[in-house]
């Protein structure tokens, strides 16, 4: 039934009077005492209240009481600030470190100026060629392209040797173009640059030395400026020392250890003068203002369509073209980039997925005292706020001591990464990285918080309502709980499967028969010294070596080649096959790599012959040239017809090089890698083309690892001007070759693990808890004759439900994850059943062992004591 | 004047349900006996003591019906129903519990 507003205005107006009348009992006048109490009876109305509320106290006010209330809570229990603000820093740290290195090294791996405006500039046959650039080419380029302010030439790691100062030092060169230091924005650190006078035909030798090598060779001597070095029995004079730190971490360097020591102009390499379709260069270029990547590359692509119609024998079937100098030298790391991100990435969920169960521990012992202040008037607003702060604090330190725990991650990870992926590069953590790790802080204190933020407004309801069953609060507590460790279940999996991938392909490629017995092989390259010009010279120096090795204790045999096993992609040589592509005009058949090895290299290395014969003594100098071909070649070239016997012609003029004949094929070998398929290939006989480096392969007795030092000896005790270097036993080479994919099979691993760790630890807290509350049920259930097994059963099964749940999710997260990982893999599917199932096996046989242990203390539940405990 | 504490929708009913204990009275006595008996702590919000005093009528814990002052003014009188008298006893002891978890909270131990 309503009342008439008339009937409460007058109740109102009672209200005022009664008021009024007992004010004037207390002296005041009547006038005064009406105006008194009519003022009291508006002067508290609720809008003016709040009024009041939001002009006077500003949200500012109220958030420094939150942070400081927040911090008196984390003061109250250290234990869970330690155990929270650790675990968000190590998932906060793991992100920088993995962000630093894939920021430096894929991202933006150039330290130059303005090192957005480089490009690469690429001749290419097809899509997968590597890609270089004749000189000649290059000069046509460097004269008609206007959207470069500057293009610089850089050759191949050149190895020279240099004599005249103590013992011979192999020395790692670089020839590169005048423009290429002030195209870098390089100045010598002492000294001068290259000028362009230098870098003619016939200008006298200068050299500029790295900072390091001058270090380390000639104690930092400022008085080598001017002297004069002997490299490769030239003579150069140093003219400059660069700045110390400097590398170019653009190919040719990327995927080599290589550090250079000296460079020198381009026009004093012995190539410079070589055809145009000798393509030798990688070429660099700076772009003009105002130029986009895609008017240069197509500018590029346009001059190289002219030349391809100017120059038909050399240039057809080539296209130039450019893309960003950033994107080649880090393209090595992208593959890898996104897989470890993402990963990394799912850790940190992980670490914000345990705090914020963690959170909610505390919010359900907090329970009570929210209960309060929503009772007491606290806005839903002001609690949820409260709650952000809080998280955010601990995302804030975590972040603090995520930064120092990235420091030293950072220190870890340089040590303990291949020496192909990072260089001579020095990673620090720069403003990028440390703007990333405020970004992950925050997106911490969202996720960390909006768990016990969502249960909060739970507790609120339930707060206003005042007379809710708790144990319904507790309820939800633990489904909430629950779905959020069947979410790390969910994310370990994804983990579990992304290492597990990575680790199948590792053993698939563990798997790949090399093509050779690496076991109890060593290898030493070495350079013959300048004295021994003429083959016969080199021949007899061959020999001498031969006979010094063979002396040494425990060396059964020693052959050599013309390039080291597995050391990637070599310049290929075109292959004109007798019958087929011949006469004038005529295109090569294809390419091949190009080997040259003596008799014995195929028995020492165990490579198995499959047709014909391999060479012998008698392949010499004078006899018919003939070749060895791999099985590749022989199906690639010669499918359906026996090889042996075939006549081929090797080079870029077939006119003028002699018939080769085939007469046998022997197994592959994959030379440029383990995880590369083996290319088409020629081996020529050492006696009919001696190397002035070749690269010995020794098969010994027992350990070759034990042996090196002395077999080094052995090689430069024929002429010390000879050095011997790249000294490794053939399994450290077989093991270097697969340094990058173990790399990140660790990585990955430890993310994993990490992960599995702590889904482990959620599912212990939530069963602990599910036996908690249950104490009671349970005991009752034992009072009534349930067995422990019953209780025990009761317990798994929850447990059991929760892991189902999130191996489900996980299942899909890590197809997910495998798709991001399918450039990493190598002969594995990115859905193989084998790695999802016992990716899954194992988490549900760590997550039901996480459950046994408050399973069984289920079992041992005290009836009696059950029932008290209420 | 003092800062006093504005008291809190849940707990003004029973206030006021403890207020009309020992007879009837009106809203002005009722505020003014809250505000006396609170040492001059609470303030009653005029703004809420009459929706609750309505609420509390229409759930019929409190009966009202005009009448006359001591001082012979006309105004409304409420006093409490029996069924008020068993909310009261409910109330009671609920935020006797309610607050004794209060003060566990803010002063643990």
């Amino acid at each position: 039934m309503k009342r008439p507003l008339d009937d409460f205005s007058a109740e109102i107006e009672a209200h005022i009077a009664l008021e009024a009348d007992r004010l004037q009992r207390e002296g005041m006048s009547p006038q005064d005492a009406l105006d008194a109490a009519r003022r009291r009876f508006g002067s508290v109305t609720q809008s003016k209240e709040r009024y009041y509320e939001r002009t006077r106290r500003p949200w500012l006010e109220h958030m420094m009481q939150d942070v400081r209330y927040a911090m008196r809570q984390l003061r109250r229990s250290p234990g869970f600030a330690v155990a929270a603000v650790l675990t968000l820093a190590l998932g906060i740290g793991a992100n920088t470190v993995i962000f630093t290195a894939i920021d430096q090294l894929a991202l933006h791996p150039l330290p130059f100026r303005d090192a957005s405006t480089l490009m690469s500039i690429e001749t290419r046959k097809s899509a997968s060629d590597e890609a270089w650039t004749s000189r000649l080419d290059f000069d046509d380029l460097r004269r008609s392209v206007k959207s470069f302010t500057s293009l610089a030439a850089i050759s191949p790691v050149w190895n020279v040797v240099m004599t005249g100062r103590g013992d011979g030092e192999r020395l790692e060169a670089l020839y590169v173009s005048s423009s290429f230091f002030p195209m870098l924005g390089v100045p010598p650190g002492t000294g001068r640059g290259f000028s362009d006078a230098d870098d003619k035909s016939g200008a006298p030798g200068v050299v500029i030395l790295s900072h390091e090598f001058w270090q380390r060779r000639f104690g930092g001597d400022p008085a080598l400026l001017g002297q004069k070095l002997n490299l490769d029995s030239r003579t150069y004079t140093v003219i400059g020392i660069l700045p110390a730190g400097f590398f170019y971490p653009g190919e040719p360097m990327a995927g080599t250890a290589n550090v250079i020591d000296v460079w020198m102009p381009l026009a004093a390499n012995q190539i410079y003068n070589s055809p145009r379709g000798l393509r030798f260069l990688k070429v660099i270029g700076r772009r003009a203002p105002g130029v986009s990547p895609l008017q240069a590359n197509d500018e590029v692509r346009r001059v190289g369509a002219v030349l391809a119609s100017q120059f038909a024998s050399t240039n057809q079937g080539y296209e130039i073209g450019a893309r960003s100098l950033e994107e080649q030298a880090g393209g090595q790391v992208r593959p890898m980039a996104a897989l470890l991100l993402g990963a990394v990435g799912l850790v940190l969920a992980m670490a914000c997925t345990s705090v914020a169960n963690l959170l909610l521990v505390r919010a359900a012992a907090r329970r009570r005292e929210i209960f309060m202040r929503v009772a007491l008037g606290a806005s839903r607003v002001r609690l949820l706020l409260q709650l952000l702060v809080e998280g955010s604090l601990l995302a804030a330190c975590g972040g603090v001591a995520g930064v120092a725990l990235a420091a030293a991650g950072l220190k870890l990870l340089i040590a303990a990464a291949p020496a192909s992926l990072i260089g001579s590069r020095a990673m620090t953590l720069d403003v990028r990285a440390l703007a990333v790790t405020a970004a992950y802080a925050l997106a911490s204190a969202i996720f960390t918080s909006l768990p016990p933020a969502w249960r909060m407004i739970g507790h609120a309801e339930i707060g206003a309502k005042l007379r809710e069953n708790a144990a319904s609060v507790a309820g939800g507590h633990h489904r909430l709980r629950s779905a959020l460790v069947a979410t790390q279940v969910g994310f370990a999996l994804a983990l579990l499967v992304g290492a597990g991938l990575l680790l199948r392909s590792f053993a698939r490629l563990l798997d790949v028969a090399p093509g050779f017995d690496a076991d109890r092989v060593a290898t030493i390259s070495t350079q013959l010294p300048s004295s021994a010009g003429t083959p016969a010279q080199r021949t007899a120096v061959y020999r001498q070596i031969e006979a010094r090795m063979r002396a040494v204790p425990g060396v059964q045999s020693m052959a050599s080649v013309s390039r080291l096993p597995l050391g990637g992609m070599n310049l290929g040589s075109w292959v004109w096959i007798e019958g087929r592509t011949e006469g004038p005009g005529a295109q090569p058949g294809s390419e091949a790599e190009y080997r040259v090895a003596t008799p014995n290299y195929f028995e020492t290395m165990g490579i198995p012959l499959i047709a014909g014969r391999t060479f012998d003594d008698h392949d010499n100098a004078t006899a018919g040239t003939v070749c060895v071909i791999n099985q590749t070649m022989s199906h690639a070239y010669f499918s359906g017809q026996d090889p042996v016997g075939q006549h081929i012609k090797l080079g870029m003029n077939p006119e003028q090089q002699p018939w080769i004949t085939i007469v046998g094929v022997v197994g592959d070998v994959h030379h440029v890698a383990i995880d590369a398929p083996p290319r088409p290939e020629v081996y020529r006989p050492y006696a009919q083309n001696p190397l002035g480096s070749p690269v010995l392969v020794m098969r010994v007795a027992g350990d070759p690892a034990l042996m090196l030092e002395t077999m080094s000896a052995a090689v430069r005790s024929v002429n010390p001007e000879m050095p011997a270097y790249n000294v490794f036993s053939m399994r450290e080479l077989v093991r270097r070759s697969n340094a990058q994919r173990r790399f990140v099979v660790m990585l990955l691993g430890a993310f994993a693990l990490a992960a599995v760790l702590l889904a482990a630890v959620g599912i212990y807290g939530v069963a602990a808890q599910f036996v908690a509350q249950r104490t009671r049920e349970i005991g009752l259930r034992m009072a009534l004759g349930a067995t422990p097994q019953s209780a025990l059963r009761l317990v798994l099964a929850a447990g059991a439900r929760l892991i189902l749940l999130g191996l489900a999710g996980g299942l899909l997260a890590g197809a997910a994850l495998g798709r991001v990982a399918q450039g990493m893999l190598f002969h594995v599917s990115p859905l193989d059943p084998l790695v999802f199932a016992a990716a899954a096996g194992v988490l549900a046989v760590v997550a039901m062992l996480a459950c046994s242990g408050p399973a069984v203390r289920a079992t041992r539940i005290a009836p009696m004591v059950a029932l008290r405990e209420e | 004047m003092p800062t006093r504490i504005p008291i809190l929708q849940g707990t003004l009913d029973l206030l006021i349900l403890r207020m009309l204990l020992f007879g009837k009275q009106h809203g002005q006595g009722i505020a003014r006996a809250i505000q006396e008996q609170s040492g001059d702590e609470l303030l009653v919000d005029h703004g809420s003591l009459y929706p609750a005093l309505q609420r509390l009528e229409d759930r019929g814990w409190i009966a009202a019906a005009w009448g006359t002052s001591e001082n012979n003014r006309k105004a409304r009188f409420y006093k409490l129903t029996s069924a008020g008298r068993k909310q009261l006893v409910q109330e009671t002891s609920d935020w006797r519990r309610l607050a004794a978890a209060v003060f566990r909270v803010l002063d643990p131990q």
